[in-house]
This record gives C-alpha cells, sequence and structure tokens, in this order.
C-alpha cells in the first residue's frame, strides 16, 4: 500500500518537475544570454518539488 | 529471479541500519551514530577553515589551489546568498548565513563518503538547524519592530481590519510551517538520497553473489546485470555529490529568504 501511495504522490512532483524544465528551456530559448542564471533557478526550483517526493518516499519507508 | 526474492529483507535492513541507533545511553539521551558523524564534519570543517586561515595569511595574493576554492566558495556564499537576497544589510547576517551553509555542506559531503553517515540524516539534526534559522529571523524581527510591531508585520499590509485577521493566522500558522519544511526538507534529500544509494549497492551485491559462489555459466547473465546496477549506482553518486551542495544551498538561501522578509517589513 505505501508503495502505491507513494506512486501517487509522485505524479504532483513529476508534474512540478516537468513544468519547471519546460520554463526554464523556453526561457533559455528565448534568452539564451540568461542561460547560466536560469539554470540556478531551475535546480533550485526542482530541488524544492523534488523535497515533496523525497518526503513520501521516507515515509513510505519508514512508516510501515 | 533467485536474487530479487532477497530484496525486500535486505532493504528492511539497510533501512534499520540508517535509523538512529545509539553508541552510548539510548536514543533520547546519549549519542547516535549520526552525532558522531557531525562531530567528524565539524572537525573537518575546523581544520579546513585554520589551515585555510594560515595559508591565507602567509601571502598577500591568494595562491594555490586550497586557498583559492575556499575562497571561491565563501565569495559564492556572500554575493549569491548574502549579497543578491539580503541587499544592504548583508554584513550583519552573513556570519550567520555562512556557518549554516559550511555547517549543512560539510555534514553533507561527509555523508556521501562510502561508510560514512551524513550528521543531517537524522531528523534531530536538521530540526536543531531549522529551529536556529527559525529563532534568528524571529529574534531580528523582533529587534527592529518590537514584538507587537514583529507579530502585526505578519499580516499583510493594506488589508482592512475584518479581513486581515485570517490572513495573519495564515500567515502565523506559515511561519511555523517554515520550521517543519526546513528540517524535513533536508532530512528527506539525505536519508533517500542513501536509501537509494543502498538499493543499488544490494542489488548489485545480490546479483553477483551467485558467481562468487560457484563460476557456473548459469550466473553468468546475473553478474552482467550486476554491472549494470553498478552503473545506476555511479550515476546516483554523482546526483548525491550534486544534492549534497544543492540542499546545504537551498536551506542557506530560504533562511536568508526568511530574514529579509522581516528586515524588509
Amino acid at each position: 500500500m505505501g508503495v502505491i501511495g507513494y506512486g501517487l504522490g509522485v505524479i504532483g512532483a513529476g508534474i512540478g518537475i516537468g513544468l519547471a524544465a519546460f520554463g526554464a528551456t523556453s526561457s533559455m530559448a528565448r534568452q539564451p544570454e540568461m542561460q547560466s542564471r536560469l539554470f540556478t533557478v531551475f535546480i533550485l526550483g526542482s530541488a524544492f518539488v523534488e523535497a515533496l517526493a523525497l518526503i513520501g518516499f521516507v515515509v513510505s519507508l519508514i512508516v510501515k | 529471479m533467485d536474487a530479487l526474492s532477497k530484496l525486500p529483507e535486505e532493504m528492511d535492513h539497510l533501512v534499520n541500519s540508517f535509523l538512529s541507533q545509539a553508541i552510548v545511553g539510548d536514543t533520547t539521551v546519549g549519542f547516535t551514530q549520526y552525532i558522531f558523524w557531525m562531530f567528524v564534519a565539524i572537525a573537518l570543517l575546523c581544520v579546513v577553515i585554520f589551515v585555510f586561515k594560515k595559508k591565507q595569511a602567509a601571502s598577500l595574493a591568494p595562491k594555490g589551489l586550497f586557498v583559492n576554492g575556499v575562497e571561491y566558495v565563501i565569495e559564492f556564499a556572500r554575493d549569491d546568498m548574502c549579497k543578491s537576497i539580503l541587499g544592504d544589510t548583508w554584513k550583519k547576517h552573513f556570519p550567520f548565513i555562512a556557518s549554516l551553509f559550511f555547517f549543512i555542506l560539510f555534514n553533507n559531503i561527509v555523508g556521501v563518503i562510502p561508510g560514512c553517515h551524513p550528521g543531517t540524516g537524522t531528523m534531530g539534526v536538521t530540526t536543531a538547524l531549522a529551529l536556529v534559522s527559525f529563532v534568528y529571523f524571529i529574534v531580528v524581527g523582533v529587534k527592529r519592530m518590537g514584538p507587537i510591531g514583529y507579530l502585526k508585520s505578519l499580516a499583510p499590509e493594506g488589508i482592512a481590519f475584518p479581513a486581515s485577521v485570517p490572513l495573519w493566522l495564515i500567515e502565523l500558522f506559515s511561519t511555523f510551517l517554515r520550521l517543519i519544511t526546513l528540517a524535513v526538507r533536508l532530512f528527506c534529500n539525505m536519508f533517500a538520497g542513501h536509501v537509494v544509494m543502498g538499493a543499488f549497492a544490494i542489488l548489485a551485491s545480490l546479483f553477483v553473489e551467485p558467481l562468487l559462489q560457484s563460476f557456473t555459466v548459469a550466473a553468468l547473465p546475473g553478474a552482467a546485470t550486476s554491472i549494470f546496477w553498478m552503473l545506476i549506482l555511479i550515476v546516483i553518486y554523482a546526483v548525491e555529490l550534486m544534492v549534497a551542495a544543492i540542499q546545504a544551498y537551498v536551506f542557506t538561501l530560504l533562511s536568508a529568504v526568511y530574514i529579509q522578509l522581516v528586515e524588509n517589513e
């Protein structure tokens, strides 16, 4: 059950990281000179989203 | 598959080994393996800082890879986290921000070395760190605006009285939520990263095991799969190195943002 719950939870995080990557790539294409700054922001944003997925992972491991 | 049937048992063993276990005393009052590695990280940090100070004082211009490298990281913390977010008040908060960043960075990096544990891989340490950051920005806010002024400043400006009450409550709640999210984010990243690395290491060893016990042709495909697991393990290790730096950055950046929120009210 925990694994199924984790799989459901990760859908949201997947959409979130996908949106972040979409925004980053399209804005990099528009303004290539901003690439390095945008990349940092993208990494930062995906770190926030990823944390949510990881909370689900850890909870599904610890809480049996 | 014979090898896969052993996986759940090994995973339970792995996760249990990542939970806090007391070396001295018990887990409530005592000394767990994570605290031990935290002290290792602190010792390493002290060594690096003191050697850096000594080498830096030796010549006027920074010389060599070590001095330049440490200076680069410090300047990164100063420009990217402090100056760009805190603006004019960066000098006052730089010591706090920098020590937070270096402490977490060293803990995370010590954790990535095989055989070591990250000091930040336990809830106790990350909660303490989050509590320090939480108390710091509240104290800064109270010093600037006074206790009543700080409580009032939680509600966004420009909203008439009756409507601002529920907003104030939500803001108060989200302020306390910062404490939890800071602690849980760092802990989960470290814990989950190590569990995933451990899982692939276990897979690699499980698949190569039949070959080591008796050299038969039937065991060769398993050993070939093991190489694949090893490759994934190396990739995840590289990702973990990145995560160690990014999570230190994220934690410190958020602390800086919270300080900036009370400084610019």
